[in-house]
């Protein structure tokens, strides 16, 4: 049953690259709209802490 | 030759979690090798162990092109 | 078509690039008979052509052809489509097993000596099969749990706290509906982009090496050597994302097909 892992290894990569795009993109929006510079890191964060703790839902929590 | 210097850099820092995901999937295959009973407790830590190091390599990705 | 360009100018190494991919037309200035697509249409003459021949005269005692074209069809049915699908797999073999041959064949190309380029190297043809795979698997979720049912199931995950639905639901939607079918895509096309670039530059290199002073000719043959251990080793990066692809897209009709992911 490597097959499993194998699913389970690229849906957290999904995750992980979609979190980091969705908040990362937030973050660079509030950037751009508000003339400031760290939103972009903050929302990157953002986006890695809720992408782990996505992943540890999904295949963390046993 | 042109280009930037910012892919060179995301280069070397996905060095480092390359050889992590190797390391977290060799040990997870010893031990489900060595104790296959084992295996619904590994694989949660071995799937946030990915994660974690999975994170890191994005982030330099994602680094590269913001910065 | 570089090696005629360049060695006319015998000036200095020009590394491959994405513009070695823009092949020119091969019939005339007609731009739909470029090579990836006249590739393409080969492949699947000689799809249909080798499963034709090896099912036509069927037999219990197989001769070596429908062997072959048996072989290929049980590991695509038994271990793709029924280890991963389970029950009702059987109406997906057709689809799985179209995707996969077509896939192996075209990746192989890259190989073969004169033909050596994989079609699948030009991001269209893996967008193109990403997008069936994203019809086939929404519109069979759909068909299974209902519509309103089977988005709840992806937006809303049981058993978390209201305030993370805030962080968490956006990158579910985002996750299935965009980064799947595009790293899909992304990562068939990557790996035969990037192999081909590394025989061009293996290969290329030599050639330069072999037309420079005595003792860059005397490096050469480690490039080509290197070059043709690499040939080897595409091969089997071929075979293996021919396998990922078809393997991925089984995992994601299994799951639309679940009542839980």
């Amino acid at each position: 049953m490597a097959k499993r892992e194998e699913s389970a290894m690229w849906s957290i990569f999904g995750y992980l690259l979609s979190g980091l795009l969705f908040w990362g993109g937030v973050g660079y929006g509030l950037d751009h709209w508000l003339g400031k510079s760290y939103f972009t890191l903050i929302g990157l964060l953002v986006g890695v802490s809720g992408a782990i703790y996505l992943v540890w839902l999904r295949f963390g929590r046993e | 030759m042109t280009g930037t210097l910012n892919l060179v850099g995301f280069g070397l820092a996905a060095i480092g979690p390359g050889i992590a995901t190797g390391l977290i999937f060799a040990a997870y295959i010893n031990g489900v090798a060595r104790q296959p009973e084992a295996r619904s407790v590994l694989q949660p830590i071995a799937f946030l162990g990915f994660a974690l190091a999975e994170a890191l390599a994005l982030f330099g990705l994602v680094l590269a092109f913001v910065l | 078509m570089r090696e005629l360009l360049r060695s006319g100018t015998g000036g200095g190494f020009v590394p491959p690039s994405s513009a070695d991919f823009e092949l020119p037309p091969v019939f005339g200035h007609n731009i739909y008979t470029t090579k990836p697509i006249l590739l393409v249409f080969l492949s699947v003459i000689l799809i249909s052509v080798f499963f034709i021949l090896a099912s036509r005269k069927a037999a219990i005692v197989p001769s070596k052809l429908q062997f072959a074209g048996e072989s290929v069809y049980s590991f695509v049915r038994n271990d793709l489509a029924k280890d991963v699908i389970g029950h009702d797999f059987l109406r997906f073999v057709p689809y799985l097993f179209t995707l996969f041959t077509f896939i192996l064949v075209n990746n192989i190309f890259g190989i073969i000596p004169l033909l050596q380029f994989p079609s699948m190297s030009r991001v269209s043809f893996p967008y193109v099969l990403a997008i069936t795979i994203y019809l086939v698997f929404h519109y069979v979720g759909i068909r299974k749990q209902g519509a309103i049912k089977y988005f709840k199931e992806i937006m809303f995950m049981p058993g978390v706290p209201k305030a993370a639905y805030i962080l968490i639901t956006p990158l579910e939607i985002l996750t299935f509906f965009v980064v799947r079918p595009l790293t899909l895509a992304l990562r068939l096309f990557a790996n035969m982009f990037a192999g081909h670039l590394l025989l061009l530059v293996f290969i290329l290199g030599g050639d330069h090496l072999l037309q420079g002073v005595i003792g860059l000719k005397l490096i050469s043959p480690f490039a080509f050597g290197i070059g043709i251990v690499l040939t080897f080793f595409e091969f089997m990066v071929q075979c293996l994302q021919a396998y990922i692809f078809t393997l991925l897209a089984a995992l994601y009709i299994a799951g639309a097909l679940a009542d839980e992911h």
